[in-house]
Parts: structure tokens; sequence; C-alpha cells
């Protein structure tokens, strides 16, 4: 007490300094002590966040001074850290503190008329021109500074007076030379050095990832491990080995790629994109058992939902990276997209047994409602529900569970019924006698195709028979000519596309024909080929179709005729590769295809053109 | 309509604002016998309709927007503006209140809506989300979904709900996605919006979610084919529920719900996730569906075949599947126009909808006329919507919220209805129409009878008065703008001599604040035989100089709008106000003050076009004015003064003594000038550029000749018995306050002080000018001003020769002849001018262009000029 200033009129002013220092201190501490998830602890960040707002109130209700100051633009930082971590992400109005803050500084230099207009950049260059007056308030500023540059991204805000002529935000933040705190300095949610070090890691991890989306590997590849040798939380280290495993299997270093996929993998529990990295690489290795292994692990890995950890009330790395876009590296999509993509691969690399189990567990996945959980269905990155519907039946199929399909067409035959069109009009056909007929989308026909090849696999032949008949006749139907009509969904487009139209109609005639032929009615065989051939001229399966039933009918000079043409064909470069059509008719096409062409056409030189010889 | 005719009963009044409720935010909703309620305030009610008592008031740290029931879980979810989501459990509520119910025993006192002892605080953990820019949300089953304005866009964002028994806190986010539009008005501010968004599930009939949710408030089972046609073949494979939003904006999309569920916190791609179904073009305020079709005989519970989206201003959207020609499915889509403003809506059953405006409650039938399809009439396919909707009014006003009541009687349907008085009540409505037999009357019946007519009488004059007042309020309308014509016709048709109303402007010098300030007094005369009432208002526009050359001059100008309270025929009113001198210390003078009087429809008409109280629906404030003018109002011109240097010199070496002593200050001067003046004593003056100007550089000086017949005759009979001289003196000062003493002394020479405090020198005196009449010499007056200022110089300048204009337009149209004059002479002085006006005007335009540097050389060779120019001193002949 004995030291109390003799000075009387500066008594009050000092001690309400201290006061609101003392204020800001409380609420800091208040803030740490309210880590954590709890409702309560929540509320008493809350509070804090408050406490703050009322204290930047308090002073900023005075006109601007110099000994008040430091203390102003810290409790603005604090405020600031505190808000974008309880909000987790940055709003206008933060930034709007920080130029009111600046303001206010200018103001103490009179300098702030003319300042007005220019940009945020020219208000920070003047700040720190006039501040560098004013020594005491430089950790507040550069701490400010730093804030400032989380809100701008790293396009708007040009800090490069601060540390010279450098462009890059790397570099410019790595010789940031941060002043020394005083001791005595009020206290901090975060202090500089922290941010400065969050802010680099953040961006350089950042800058790495744009770099590998956009193609230039060997810079990402720098940025990426300086990302990695900064400091850096567990998680977004996981996230830094995968964008490196990612960076290295571009550049062609499998081996290396996979160390650090692994690295990713033992380091977090975040294990997603790391899997599924894996498997591209394996697949692109050719190592088709390990791809599987990796997708299997990481259906179930996606299928573990940890609760989100309690966030620091800090600014924090997480914070300030881009939550990942599907064409982002990281991106690994969910359980049912990573189940899908699984079940495909199964089929695509003919495991129809595991494919099968997959894609009903997918099904079930998506449809059963049983549990209360939901998940999304593959869409819109994946195809859509009827293609699920139809590779799982085709899955079924090829693992000889023909019953299994006929039940999964039949699901979704029926839950889609509402929607196809009617058939019987009784006012429309009443009216107008013979119309056109509505248009039915393409999958119905291959749902057909499918139940026919399922009956095929089951011996009924003319149950199989019937279902080609009816897939035909839907698919011959006119063509719909506004394809706006109605929301169709995207993959109605897809399927639509012509060439996978016409795929389907061959496939079809030729299951007919097949039909024909195991029934011995070798001329409606014939019949159904010849069309197949007229319709898909680059199908060469039904032409080899053809060439057997003129053989069997022994119609040799046909059959010449038509050799021939093939010959031709065959000698002409395949463009079946190029074609991209939905799984299920791949399947369906490689059931219809004739096991030995090289064989048949040796076999047929010799029982065709030998006798023609003679 | 005799059938439409409801019956009313009212359960509870309930405390509301001054103004009556608004709508858009009151929310009721039922449970068996229980209500719950919220008025838009911190409170919701719960009320028991068995026991015809409240049971119940919670108090929630902020406004409630938004009440949803989760029956299976026996919850209750509020939205709290600016908070978020808190849970009560109802159990848990009953309880707490039946422990309360001991201690206080009025509880049958429910017309109060209070007593402070019932209000039960929210606790604060029962928030289980917190967020403060949630908009609105819905349940459905376990899932709550969520809509808050984003920093640029809308949110939908999906949570799971806790089962029972468990952390009643959200597990946390399990899907987001952004709709494409940004919310109305600016990020920063999220105050209050004027119109929440609408959130509705659409379930399809195989949902799990559909039969766990039949009595839900907000969500509906659509049938399959409007669902499949609506939401695609990917929501009706999977059977998910789908989720409508209808914006304050007029857009109506859609997310389906599964596909909303991502991993993590990835945001869901908006493009792909969410559709836009349609535009409404004004705030969505209701989305339901409605089953139009009768039912088939086999079919136990009905879906809905109709989507429905209302408009705040009435416009509705009606969706229905229905087939092409050529078979295809093809959504049915229908706009229909409903009296507007809609406050809220519900759907019943039977196809029917109600819906509130401030006027009535009225009630819309979708299905088609109850006519059963006919097979036979190919016309008209399945599903057809009629093409007409034609509102029946249910005579209910005012009702804010609506909800169809889950306890509806036999064939009829049961609302139960807010009205903006606060009085909750329920409207049964008995669709069939058949009018009970009165022949048994007993005595329950009577009993039952006088109740219901009295709440017939209730509702009844509850609507009579917002009608009177509807109409009274147009009336009053009427009246006014009755009396304005009047006053315009008046003012408009006397355009030669006295106007029934005028408006004068005088200036004068006074003090204010320590600085002399020039203030101008324009006086209001009604003489008039009607009275200016509300709705006029004085406008006083004041131009400077300066501005006037700028050429925006109408926005930099200053304009005063004084309203004019009742100014009835006769009497007058005063307005003083300030010209100047600005802080700069300068007057540009000349300054013009343009009165006029505005009558300003908006304010008297505006009431009465938005019907009954604006604090309702606030955008009533601005929709229905929007058919006013332009201008929003009348504007008629009354008079133009102009204050030049002449009214503004004063003279301080004229007044009498005991006068003198404040006016020798300078008008602007800096108190700390004047102090330091004072001390210095007398004599020892200051040496400001000014002052040393006025010292050291000679006056700039400017004459002007005007024969002396012209001003003789100009002056006439009232200056007689003084010389030519004084008369021209005082004519020229006429305006001028120190006028009589100039008369009184008879001076013909004066020393004034401008404005800015730089003397100014009037000297007349009479002249001979010899070279310019072959008969002789001619009589002149001779005017010549000087002032050490060069601008208040030329300010004076112009304003003597502002004053000769008029003077020589006046005489020329009384036809005076000049006298015979040296035509050369003339010619040559005219000759010179122009010579001299050619060289200002290229010096001018290269004041232009030029840099700084050159242009001081340039301007002091157009002071130059100027000098030249007034040198062979005008003559006014």
């Amino acid at each position: 007490r004995s030291h109390e200033t003799p000075l009387g009129s500066s008594t009050p002013h000092a001690s309400c300094l201290d006061l609101w220092r003392q204020r800001n201190d409380q609420l800091v501490r208040q803030a740490k002590v309210a880590q954590g998830l709890s409702l309560r602890r929540q509320q008493l960040a809350q509070d804090a966040l408050e406490g703050f707002r009322e204290l930047l109130h308090c002073l900023q209700g005075l006109p601007a001074a110099v000994p008040v100051l430091p203390l102003e633009l810290t409790v603005i930082c604090n405020f600031i850290t505190l808000r974008a971590s309880l909000a987790q992400g940055f709003t206008e109005d933060q930034a709007q503190g920080i130029q009111q803050g600046l303001e206010r500084v200018l103001e103490t230099q009179e300098q702030l008329e003319p300042r007005l207009e220019c940009g945020l950049s020219a208000l920070w260059d003047s700040v720190l021109h006039s501040s560098s007056l004013l020594p005491e308030l430089l950790p507040a500023l550069h701490h400010l500074a730093l804030q400032a540059l989380l809100f701008s991204g790293d396009d708007h805000l040009d800090l490069t007076f601060l540390s010279g002529a450098s462009e890059d935000l790397l570099l410019l933040l790595k010789t940031w030379n941060l002043p020394a705190e005083e001791s005595d300095a009020p206290l901090t949610i975060q202090d500089a050095r922290g941010l400065r070090d969050v802010l680099l890691t953040a961006s350089a991890y950042r800058q790495g990832l744009q770099e590998l989306i956009t193609g230039r590997l060997s810079r990402a590849l720098s940025s990426l491990h300086e990302a990695a040798s900064g400091l850096c939380p567990q998680p977004v280290l996981v996230q830094v080995y995968t964008a490196l495993g990612t960076c290295l299997s571009k550049m062609g270093n499998p081996q290396r790629a996979l160390l650090y996929l692994l690295s990713a993998l033992k380091g977090g529990s975040t294990w997603g994109p790391a899997l599924l990295e894996a498997s591209r690489l394996y697949r692109q290795l050719g190592n088709t058992a390990a791809e599987l292994e990796s997708l299997e692990l990481l259906v179930e890995a996606l299928s573990i939902t940890h609760g989100s950890e309690a966030p620091q009330l800090l600014i924090e790395v997480e914070l300030l990276l881009p939550r990942p876009e599907p064409a982002s590296p990281l991106y690994c999509g969910t359980q049912s997209q990573a189940k899908y993509l699984l079940a495909s691969r199964c089929l695509q690399t003919g495991r129809a047994e595991d494919a099968a189990e997959h894609y009903l567990d997918l099904l079930a996945l998506l449809l059963d409602g049983s549990e209360p959980k939901i998940s999304p269905p593959p869409c819109p990155t994946g195809p859509c529900m009827p293609e699920v519907f139809l590779e799982a039946a085709a899955a079924l199929i090829r693992a000889g569970r023909a019953q299994d399909a006929l039940t999964v067409c039949e699901e979704l035959l029926s839950r889609m019924s509402s929607l196809l069109p009617k058939m019987p009009q009784p006012w429309g056909n009443a009216r107008k006698g013979t119309k056109e007929s509505p248009h039915c989308p393409p999958w119905v026909s291959a749902t057909h195709l499918l139940r026919g090849q399922a009956w095929v696999q089951l011996g009924a032949q003319k149950e199989a028979i019937s279902e080609f008949s009816r897939c035909l006749e839907l698919l011959f139907r006119a063509t719909p000519t506004d394809k706006e009509q109605g929301p169709a969904s995207n993959c109605e487009q897809g399927c639509t596309s012509d060439v996978a139209l016409q795929q389907l109609r061959a496939a079809a005639l030729i299951s007919r024909g097949l039909g024909w032929v195991t029934s011995g009615q070798d001329t409606k065989a014939l019949q159904d080929f010849l069309l197949s051939v007229q319709m898909c001229p680059g199908n060469q399966d039904a032409s080899f179709h053809l060439l057997q039933t003129l053989r069997r009918l022994d119609r040799r000079d046909e059959a010449i005729a038509f050799w021939r043409r093939l010959e031709a064909q065959t000698k002409l470069p395949q463009e079946n590769a190029t074609w991209s059509l939905p799984l299920y008719l791949e399947t369906c096409l490689s059931w219809i295809r004739p096991h030995d062409r090289e064989t048949l056409l040796e076999e047929f030189q010799t029982s065709l053109l030998e006798p023609c010889d003679l | 309509m005799a059938g439409l005719a409801p019956q009313v009963d009212y359960l509870a009044g309930f405390c509301c604002p001054l103004g009556g409720l608004a709508a858009g935010k009151p929310r009721v909703l039922c449970l068996g016998a229980e209500i719950f309620l919220s008025t838009g305030s911190e409170l919701v009610y719960v009320y028991d309709q068995e026991a015809g008592l409240l049971t119940a008031v919670y108090r929630f740290p902020g406004q409630v927007w938004h009440l949803e029931l989760l029956a299976l879980r026996r919850a209750l979810y509020v939205l709290c503006a600016h908070r978020g989501i808190y849970c009560l459990s109802l159990d848990q509520a009953i309880r707490s209140v039946s422990q309360d119910d001991g201690d206080d025993g009025d509880s049958e006192d429910s017309q109060d809506g209070e007593s402070p002892s019932r209000v039960i605080p929210v606790d604060p953990d029962a928030c289980v989300l917190h967020d403060a820019t949630l908009c609105t949300f819905t349940v459905l089953d376990n899932l709550l979904i969520t809509l808050a304005q984003g920093p640029a866009r809308w949110k939908v964002q999906l949570f799971e709900c806790p089962c029972p028994g468990e952390d009643p806190r959200l597990k946390g986010q399990i899907g987001e996605v952004e709709l494409s539009t940004p919310p109305a008005g600016s990020p920063r501010e999220p105050a209050a919006p004027y119109f929440l968004p609408v959130l509705c599930c659409m379930s399809p009939p195989g949902s799990r979610v559909a039969h766990s949710h039949l009595h839900g408030s907000r969500g509906f089972t659509l049938e399959e084919t409007l669902f499949g046609l609506l939401f695609g073949t990917d929501a009706s494979l999977l059977e998910s529920p789908v989720i409508l939003c209808g914006l304050p904006d007029g857009q109506l999309c859609c997310v389906v719900l599964q596909t909303l569920v991502t991993s993590g916190l990835a945001p869901g791609d908006s493009k792909a996730l969410v559709k836009i179904l349609h535009h409404l073009e004004e705030p969505i305020v209701f989305i339901g569906a409605l089953r139009t079709e009768p039912l088939a005989e086999d079919v136990e519970d009905s879906h809905s075949d109709c989507l429905v989206a209302l408009g705040h201003h009435g416009r509705t959207l009606a969706v229905k599947a229905s087939w092409d020609e050529a078979g295809n499915l093809v959504p049915e889509l229908r706009e229909y126009c409903l009296p507007g403003p809609v406050l809220c809506a519900a759907c019943g059953g039977g196809g029917r909808m109600y819906h509130s405006t401030p006027s009535d409650l009225c009630v819309v039938d979708l299905a088609r006329g109850g006519t059963p399809w006919d097979p036979m009439q190919p016309d008209r396919g399945p599903g057809g919507l009629p093409s007409l909707l034609c509102p029946a009014s249910l005579s209910v006003c005012s009702v804010v919220t609506l909800s169809v009541s889950s306890r509806a009687p036999e064939g009829g349907t049961e609302l139960l209805a807010l009205s903006a008085k606060g009085r909750l009540m329920t409207c049964r409505l008995d669709l069939n129409s058949e009018t009970p037999s009165p022949t048994r009357v007993t005595a329950a019946n009577t009993g039952r009878k006088i109740k219901e007519l009295l709440s017939g009488i209730g509702t009844v004059s509850e609507r009579v008065s917002f009608l009177k007042k509807a109409v009274d309020q147009r009336n009053k309308a009427l009246t006014c703008l009755n009396e304005a014509m009047n006053v315009s016709c008046a003012l408009l048709s006397s355009r030669e001599g006295p106007r029934p109303i005028s408006c004068t402007t005088t200036t004068t010098w006074s003090r204010l604040q320590l600085q002399d300030m020039l203030t101008a007094t324009c006086l209001l005369e009604n003489s008039s035989d009607f009275s200016l009432d509300r709705g006029w208002a004085l406008c006083i526009q004041v131009l400077t100089s300066s501005q006037a050359l700028e050429l925006d001059s109408a926005s930099s100008a200053v304009t005063y709008t004084i309203p004019v309270d009742r100014l009835g025929p006769g009497s007058r009113r005063e307005v003083t106000l300030p010209l100047g001198p600005g802080e700069d210390g300068m007057l540009d003078l000349p300054v013009t003050v343009s009165c006029a009087l505005f009558y300003s429809l908006r304010e008297v008409v505006g009431g009465a076009l938005t019907p009954s109280d604006c604090s309702k629906d606030p955008s009533l404030d601005m929709c229905p004015l929007d058919v006013l003018p332009e201008q929003e109002g009348i504007c008629l011109p009354l008079s133009e003064h102009t204050v030049d240097m002449l009214q503004c010199l004063r003279f301080p070496s004229l007044a009498t003594p005991h006068m003198q002593a404040p006016s020798l200050l300078s008008p602007v001067s800096d108190p700390v000038d004047t102090f330091l003046g004072a001390c210095l004593g007398p004599g020892s003056k200051l040496a400001g550029p000014a002052s040393l100007r006025a010292t050291y550089l000679p006056p700039s000086v400017a004459a002007i000749k005007v024969s002396a017949e012209l001003l003789r005759a100009t002056v006439g009979d009232s200056y007689s018995g003084v010389s030519l001289c004084c008369a021209t003196l005082q004519w020229l000062l006429a305006e001028n306050a120190a006028v009589d003493i100039v008369r009184a002394r008879a001076l013909s020479s004066v020393q004034g002080v401008a404005p800015d405090g730089t003397d100014v020198h009037l000297i007349i005196r009479e002249v001979a000018v010899t070279d310019l009449c072959p008969a002789g010499p001619l009589q002149a007056v001779e005017i010549q001003v000087e002032s050490s200022s060069l601008a208040n110089m030329c300010q004076a300048h112009h304003a003597i020769i502002g004053r000769m204009q008029r003077m020589v337009v006046e005489q020329a149209a009384r036809g005076s002849s000049p006298p015979d004059l040296r035509m050369q002479y003339l010619h040559q002085i005219q000759a010179n001018h122009e010579m001299l006006l050619r060289e200002v005007q290229t010096l001018r335009d290269r004041l232009c262009t030029e840099d700084e540097g050159h242009s001081c050389a340039t301007a002091e060779k157009l002071l130059q000029l100027y000098r030249q120019l007034r040198s062979p001193s005008l003559l006014l002949l």
C-alpha cells in the first residue's frame, strides 16, 4: 500500500488497467480449464467468450491510448482464438475485429483518415510502420497479424513487408521473427509462437495437397515433407503420410509409397484414406489379393465410428485444413462406397462367390431397416441403385446362385413397380388405338435379361426365352424423344448411352438365340443371331454364333460368305476395349461369348473350306 | 357454406405482446390430450385439454422458434433462438409439475397464462445442441435434421438422437450439406429473420420411418408414385425419407436423407445431393401433403398423393403424379393463388388444406370436388388437380398457428389454433355438413349449445373489431387524402396573385454557441380555407453557390424536412435554420433557400393499406406499399429565396453604442483567438494572413455605373427627400437589417463586415459620363465596392449586379426608352469585353488540364483578366 503512487491523478487509470488485465487473465484461465467436451465445460467456454466480448467493449468504449493498447490487442487475439475454436471456423466478424484493432492503433497515431479506403494490406503496412515507434505494441500486433493470415487464406493479405521480400507464404512463416514477449504481458490462450507453428504446418500441408492434385509432384513432395517435419499432431501426420504415399505412387515409387502408407496405418485411428490408397497401389502393381484385402480392411475401418475427440480451445492444424472433397486423395468415401468398390472389384477379377457375398452385404447395408443406423448409397460418385441391384444379380448368377439372383431381380422390380409406365391404358388405348408405347428405363430390360440368364442356369429354357423376349420387347419400344421428362437420375442417362443400349440388345438377342439352340430350334436361333449381327455389327460374338448355326444347318455357302467377312473383320484392330459398359452388362456379355474363338476359326477353315476346294 | 361453420371453443388465453402475436414463430402441437404451445416468447406452455388447465410453463433462455414432439420417445424438442435445441422429456415434465401442484392451488386460473410460481426455468443442461445459427429443425424417428444459416449458405445438418436413457446430448453430426442459395440479409447480422425457413419430411410408404412416425406433426408419407417422381429412382429404391426445405426466398429443394449421411465431417456435394423442385418466388411458409384421391376400400392407411407448398402471399404449389398420353409417369404441377398474406397453414384429411390470413381462416379442397373418378371420362386422367381453388371461409380471423388435432371427431376435423390475441381454441368442423336435427334438447345439450353460442359470439366479436379497425383506418386515410387534394388544388390553381399558402424567408445574424450564425427564418402562412394536417411537411432546401456548380447539386444540397402538424386556416408557423458559416468559417454566397410543401402518401395511406396492425407481419410494411407511386408523395413548391452578400453584410460601425460590443467579434473567430486577442489588448493585432493581406495589399475594387434616370425610376417616390446616392444605398440594402440606420443617417457610403470578418466598403456617388451620349454628359451613379478580400468583393459585386439585372428587366417591361447614345463607344466596350471573355474561357479550359505548378500561374492570370473585365466599370443606362 505504501508504494501507491503519489501521483493522484493516474491512480484510477492504472488500477482500471490492472482490473481489465486481471479480468483478461482470469478469462484465459477459465478458457483453459474449459477444454473438453462436456456440456458444462462448453458452457464455461461460451461464458469466457462472452466475457472477452464484454471486456473488449469496455476497452474500445474509451478513446484509444497507447498504454492500454497492448492489453486491448491481446484481448482481441484471445477473443478470436476462442471464437474460432468454439465455432470451428472463421467468420467475417472476426476479421472485422482485427481491422478495428488496427484502426484503434492508427487512431493513437492520428493517421486514420487517409487509410480508410485502402485495403487491409495497406492498413497493416501503416500500422506496422507506425508501431515501430511503439515497441510495446509489437508482440500483440504480430500475434494479430498471424491471426489475420488465418482469415485471408493465402491470397488476400500481403504481409511480405514483415519478412522482407519473400512472396512465399511458407518462407514468410519460417522466417517470421516474432518479437519476444515480455514476462509481464497479459496472458494469452494460445501464444504467437504456437500459432505460427500451426500455421506453418497447415499451409505446408495445404500447399502440398494442392500441388498433388494439380500434378506438380516433386514440389508436392517437398511441401509434404516440410509439413511432416513440422509440429504435427498425430491425426494430421497420418494424413500427411497418406498424401506422401499417394504422391510417391504417382511418381512411380511404389515401394516407398507403401512404406509411407504403412506408417500412416500405424500412426493413427483414421485408416480409411491410407487403405484406399494402398488398394489402388496394389491394383497398379497387379497384386489382386492384397488389393482386395486392403479393401476389406477399408470397409471394416469405415464401419467404426469413433466419436469426435474433445476439441482443444486453440487454433489447431485441423481447423485450418480443408475438408476432403471427392477430388482429394484423402477422400475415402463412406462404408457403402467402399463395400461397393470391393464387391465390384471381386466381380471384375472373377471372384464371383466373394462378389456375391459382398453385394448381398451391401444391399443389406443399404436397405435393411432393422438397424437404426442408416448408410448412404454409393451415389453420387458410384453407380445408381438399380445398377447395384443388377450387378448383385449378375454376381449371384456367376456364383451359381441363380435362385438368389431371381430374388434380387424380383426385389428390384417390386420396389420400382409404382414407377414403371402403365402398360394397359384404359383411357389412352380406347381413344387412339395404336400409339407409341411408354418409355421404359433400360435397366428394367436389363433385369429381364438377367432373369433369363438365371433361368438358363436353372435349366428352365422356356422361362428363360420368355424373359429374353420380354427384355427385347421393352428394348425395341420407341425410345423417348424427351429425355428431360421427370427427374431421371443421372444413372439412367448413363445406361441409355447408345453403345450400351446396342450391346444390351445384342446380348438379349444372342441369349435368346442360344436358348433356341439349346431347345433345338435352330432356325429361330438363326433369326436372332442374324438380327443381332445387324443390330450390332461390331459384336463378333453374334457372328461366331451365327456361323456355328449356319454350319449346323448345313448352309455352307452362306457360312463361307459370312466367314470371309468375319475373318476380314478380325484382322481389323479391336475396338471393344474402348467401350465402357455397365459392369452387369459386361459380365453378361462374357457368359455368351464363344469360348475358344481361334480354334473355332481354324475348325471352320478346315470343315468349310476343304470340301470346297475338292 | 353453412356446413362449414365451425364450432369454436376457447380453451385458454395466453400473454401476448401489444399488437398481437406475430405469425411465423408461435407453434401449437398436441399429443393426446396435451397441448404444447409457444407464442414466440421465451415460454413454452403445456395445457391439458381434458382437465382444461395449464399444467406447466417452461422458461427458455431465449425466444422459442420451433417445437417438435417425438411421441415415441416422449420427448419435446425446442429450438431457442440464438442458443440451440433443448430436449425435455415429457414424463419428467409431468412429474416436475405434479410436484409443483402441491404448492400452488391456482391451477384453475389458466386465463392468466402464467403465474410466476409455476414457471419452470429450463436447465441449461437440457440443451442438446449448441448452435446460434439454427433457424429451424425437424425430427424423424431417431434423427434430428436442422437448417442453419451458415456464413454464406443455408446448411442442412443431420444428427442422431440418443435412445431414451442415454445421455440426451446429440451423438454428433452424421451428415451435412449446404444449399445452393445464400440466406437473405447480411451474414454479419443474424438477427431475427423475418421469415424462418420450413422443413418437412416426406417418407415413402415402405420406409420403416413411415411406420413409426404415423402421427408426426411435420412428417408425411407420400405415395410411391409421387415419391419416385419427385425424388428419383434411388430415393424410392432405398426407401429413404426426403427432407424438403422451403426457404424464405421461395426455393423449394429436397435432400434425400440417406445420401446425406457422410463419413466424418466432410460436407456432401450440394450439386449432387440437393435438388431444387420449384421456385415459388415468395417466402415459403408451409409445406405439406394431402390425400386427394378417394381411398380404395381395402387400403387401410392412406398415403398422401399430393404435395403442397404455400408462399407467404398466397401462391400455392400442388404436385401430383399422373400419366401422360403415352403412359409415362409425369408430375402434374399446378400453381394457384390463394388470398394472402398467409400466416400459417395445415393439411387436413379429405384433401382439405386450411390456411389463415389476418382476416380469415379458409379451407380449400384439393380433391376433385368429391366426385369419384370415372374411368369412362378419358379427359381426366387419375390425379387431376382442380383448375381453380375456391377458399371457403371459416370466419375465424388472425390465427397465427394451426395444427390438426389427433383427436378428430368422427367424420370431421378438429383444428387447434392460436389467435393473434393469444387465445388457444379448437375449431371443430363437421365436414359431412349435416346439420343435426335440433329436436331432442336435453339439459346437457342445451348447456353445450349455449357454450357454443358464446364461443361463436367471441369469434365474431374479435372479427368485427378487426374489420372495424380496418374500415376506420381506411376512412381516415380517405379524409386525409381529400384534404390534401383540396390544398393541392388551391395552391396549383392560383398562379397569379397572392398564394393561399405562402412561405417567406428572411435572414438575420444571431449568436449561437459562441459563434455568429446567419439564420434564415421561413414563415409558413396558411391563408387558405383548408388546414394542413398530418402527412404534410415543409421541406426547405438550402443550396450554396458552390454546390450549385456541381453537377449533382440535388444530392449535395441540404434539405430540412419539418412536419407541419395541423396548421389551421389563418395560422402561421415559423422555422429558423442556420445557413452558416460552416466549420471552416466560410459562407458560400449566394445561398438559395427553396421551400416546398410535401405530402407523404406513405404516412397517410400506408396504414390503411396494411390490414390490421403491422406488427403482426413485418413484410406487410413494404409489400402493399408497392402500389404507391415511386415518389411516395406530392411536392408543391412554395417559394425560392436567394441570400446574397448584401443581405449578409453587418455594419458594426453603424451600430448604436450599446449594441456594438458583441458584433465586433469576428463571426467565426476561434474562442482561443478571441481570448488571446483580448489579452494582448487593443492595438496589437494578430498577424494572421488575412490581416496581413488587409494591411499590406491594396483592396480589390469594382464599380458599376448606372444611369441616374434608370435608378430614379426604380427607387421611385419612396426615397423622396434624400439624395439619389442615399436612396440607391437604401435600395441596395433593403433586405438588410441595417437599412433603417442607413436611412436614418442618410448615408451614401458604408463600411460593412462580410461573414468571414473582412471589410467591405460600399461607396455611391454621382458622376457624369461624358463620352457616351452625343447630347452631352449623362447623369449616372457609380456604385463602388471595395474589399481587402477578393472573394468578398466578387460576392458583393455579384449581388449588386443581380439587383441591377432585376431592375433592368422590370424597367424594360415598363417600356422606358434609353437616351440617345454613342453607339460606337458601346460597341467598343462590348468588343473589349468579348475578347476578354474569350481569353477567360481559354484560361479556364487550361486550368482544368494543367498540373499544379502551372495552374497557379494560370489562376493568377485569370484573376487579372477578371479585374480587367470589371475595370471599365459596367455601365447601365
